[in-house]
């Protein structure tokens, strides 16, 4: 553990050159598609002048409480995964327990203890439902920190249900944060939540079980693979996905996957049903895909973009596929009535330092919100500009979404017509 | 200071009394409430007496219903047949050797009920070791077949689970058997059970075989299914009446069956009931087709947001799960359970 940064990226080395050649790509140039409210986003890559170094925070009276529970999704930190008894990555018997530097190197820092609990969530809804009880009654949660996707960041922002960020704690994050995330319509200052990183949804497989390499999302309806497919637990994902898809194929309405409405959702399930009722489709999940991977129980799947890559095994791959892509923040907030909200924003502000974001962005494969990033991690490790994930090509980027917001009346057919897929 | 007599029961069932008011009593009145309320989770929800939501709980999840009958009952009926030898054993040649068996019985249940589900996950598998058995080394299936996400490895998932509450009842009711009743039957002449065991061993392997291969989803009870399902019959038949031939007693059948029936009877309702209501098997071992309805409230409970629908299907299940008990009760009816001659 503690080992050099620089080190622990060459160990991904032989991990990422296989990723080489399914496509290509600029953290800089990544999300113009993503902020409705961003200026002409022009994504070049992290401009403005980093801020380094950790918070000195300026009030002085207060000090870091502990322990920080923080809960995030798997996956989506530097944690050192081991492979189990099985000498395999990405499947159940995996140690996660292991270090991370981020979160050591704060905790050695501000001498609290970070109660970081992996893969707590695994799907916004689920989590939501178990601490929304307490949001409503207005208490203590038993999370400092949490991380959720945009839509449902907007609604815990809209319930009053975030804590606010005082900016006076987070003043690297303020300052390196990228333009292009500024302006979001339901939070525009930050005033509750800083994103975490950003993630796209795409194809993944294993080449050693598929046999061929995919390339498009309709490549996962090849009989061959029929029962070792399986799409993703959140409607967000899944269904503008297929749209794209059946777009590509004429079979859908010319509606942008952002704005697809309840017909559009209509059209997805009455193509995905038959797969589902016939068994091609084996399930709906979140990251559990990852140590069915593992295990050879899926095949091809609808995927997030980094999790195969730093979690995956030698022969997992990710592709974004020729129909397009989405993509979406994830974002860290202080759940109202946190405990420790202070050494929270510690924590936000401490996943800004650009070295630190480049070294975790090394890590998990996911798309930084920190200025600089890209440049670092070029630093870091040259052969990585060839990566996809972090740096994605414009023709990825020309194709990609950003995931829709429906209103309540299209969220509940939509979630009505997911539940029947899902046979609940 | 003196305490009346008539207090005294009273007290005494204080604690639990005021555990079930708080715990269930009141929950489930608030329950209650939330079944006929709408509105939505941002909004609130307000008591408007909608019993809609029970028609619409009872008429949109027929499938998820059935399945939780059927693989609930598919698990039980496993969880005897695999149960009902193994606490014979232990009761009757378990020797100095018993309280070791019975440890063994449920030392699984020192692991946390998930980890023994995901373990399922693995032993299933693609590389696990059945398929890696069945498929590679004998070559029976083709490459992309699967267990996991099927209706054979939830019933799979639910028998191991809930086998401990049947044996164990079980072996309580068979430990207890007076042995001299069985010598009294040697006695009077009780020999092999024969023609008696061959008929109704055959009868009840063939119904069993038919019943857990339409149950599982492989042969449906349909008309063009009809040669496949006579096979089923005479291969199941063949074997139960073999078992029946020659390893069923007549003072088994006449004696230790009978004195066992509250074993059997508490024994299903242990498994029954969780079997039926459980969601965790199919979360990890089932696929969209297996859904059962504990799955349906959960969705309805934490995705949705549809507390009114998941509480009308909880209040059903549990409506469903005691009329069934009910009947259950009169037929096997056993007096310990009745409450008769004691």
């Amino acid at each position: 553990m503690h080992e050099d940064p620089l080190s622990a990226a060459g160990s991904m080395i032989s991990r990422r050159a296989l990723l080489k050649g399914t496509a290509l790509l600029g953290v800089g140039a990544f999300l113009a598609a993503c902020t409705p409210g961003s200026p002409a986003a022009t994504p070049t890559a992290g401009g403005g002048t980093p801020t380094t170094g950790g918070a000195t925070p300026t009030v002085a009276a207060l000090t870091p409480t502990g322990p920080l529970n923080f809960a995030n999704w798997d996956a989506y930190i530097d944690l050192t995964t081991l492979p189990g008894p099985d000498g395999k990555i990405g499947t159940d018997d995996d140690e996660y327990d292991l270090p991370s530097a981020t979160l050591d190197e704060f905790a050695a820092k501000y001498g609290v203890e970070v109660n970081y609990v992996n893969a707590k969530i695994d799907e916004n809804e689920s989590f939501m439902a178990t601490i929304r009880p307490q949001l409503q009654a207005g208490v203590d949660t038993g999370w400092d920190l949490i991380v959720l996707t945009d839509w449902m960041a907007a609604k815990v922002v809209a319930a009053g249900w975030a804590e606010k960020i005082d900016h006076d704690h987070t003043p690297v994050a303020i300052a390196n944060v990228r333009d292009e995330y500024k302006g979001m319509p339901w939070d525009p200052g930050f005033a509750y939540h800083l994103p975490w990183q950003s993630f796209g949804t795409g194809v993944g497989y294993n080449r050693g079980s598929t046999g061929r390499d995919l390339s498009t999302i309709a490549d996962l309806f090849d009989p061959h693979f029929a029962g070792k497919v399986t799409l993703l637990e959140d409607p967000h994902d899944t269904f503008p996905m297929i749209h794209l898809m059946l777009q590509a194929q004429g079979k859908a309405s010319a509606n942008k996957a952002e704005q697809m409405t309840a017909a559009d959702a209509q059209v997805v399930y009455d193509f995905l049903l038959p797969y589902v009722e016939s068994g091609h489709i084996r399930a709906f999940l979140g990251n559990d895909y990852l140590s069915d991977f593992g295990s050879g129980d899926t095949w091809c799947a609808l995927v997030w973009s980094g999790d195969l890559a730093s979690s995956g095994g030698p022969d997992d791959r990710f592709v974004f596929p020729a129909e397009g892509s989405m993509i979406a923040t994830d974002n860290m907030m202080i759940p109202k009535g946190a405990h420790h909200p202070y050494t929270a924003e510690l924590m936000m502000d401490w996943v800004y330092d650009v070295s630190r974001a480049a070294r975790l962005a090394n890590f998990i494969y996911y798309v930084s919100p920190v200025k600089g990033v890209s440049e670092a991690i070029k630093a870091l490790d040259p052969e990585i500009a060839s990566n996809v994930l972090l740096f994605p090509t414009a023709e990825i980027l020309a194709k990609r979404h950003p995931q829709p917001v429906w209103d309540e009346a299209t969220e509940m057919k939509v979630n009505e017509l997911f539940a029947v897929l899902r046979g609940v | 200071m003196r305490v009346r007599p008539g207090l005294v029961p009273w007290l005494l069932m204080a604690p639990g009394l005021t555990w079930l008011v708080l715990f269930f009593v009141l929950p489930n009145l608030q329950m209650l409430a939330m079944s006929l309320s709408t509105g939505t989770i941002s909004r609130g929800w307000t008591l408007t007496w909608d019993f809609s939501n029970y028609a619409d709980a009872l008429t949109r999840f027929p499938d998820q219903f059935r399945n939780s009958l059927v693989f609930g009952g598919l698990a039980t009926l496993l969880c005897f047949m695999v149960g009902f030898p193994l606490a014979y054993g232990i009761a009757f040649r378990g020797g100095r050797f018993k309280n070791l068996l019975l440890f063994l019985v449920i030392a699984p249940f020192f692991t946390s009920f998930l980890i023994r589900t995901i373990s399922w996950r693995i032993i299933l598998g693609n590389d696990g070791a059945f398929l890696t058995v069945v498929r590679d080394w004998l070559g029976l299936v083709p490459a992309n077949f699967s267990i996991l996400g099927s209706a054979l490895a939830v019933v799979s998932g639910l028998t191991y689970e809930f086998l401990p509450f049947m044996v164990l009842p079980l072996y309580v009711s068979l430990e207890k058997i007076d042995r001299s009743l069985i010598e009294a039957a040697h006695d009077l002449y009780a020999g092999p059970w024969r023609p008696g065991g061959a008929i109704f061993g055959g009868l009840f392997g063939a119904a069993l075989m038919v019943v857990l291969l339409s149950g599982l989803g492989y042969l449906p009870l349909a008309a063009e299914n009809a040669a496949g399902i006579a096979t089923a019959a005479a291969l199941g038949g063949l074997l139960g009446g073999l078992v029946g031939t020659f390893l069923i007693s007549e003072s088994f059948a006449r004696v230790v069956l009978p004195l066992s029936l509250p074993g059997v009877f508490a024994g299903s309702i242990l498994v029954f009931i969780p079997a039926i209501g459980d969601y965790v098997n199919v979360a990890l071992l089932g696929n969209p087709k297996t859904q059962m309805i504990g799955n349906v409230i959960q969705n309805r409970y934490l995705e949705q947001n549809d507390y009114p629908t998941a509480a009308a299907l909880s209040f059903l299940l549990m409506a469903g799960i005691l009329v069934a008990i009910l009947i259950y009760a009169r037929l096997l009816g056993t007096e310990e359970l009745s409450g008769g001659r004691a």
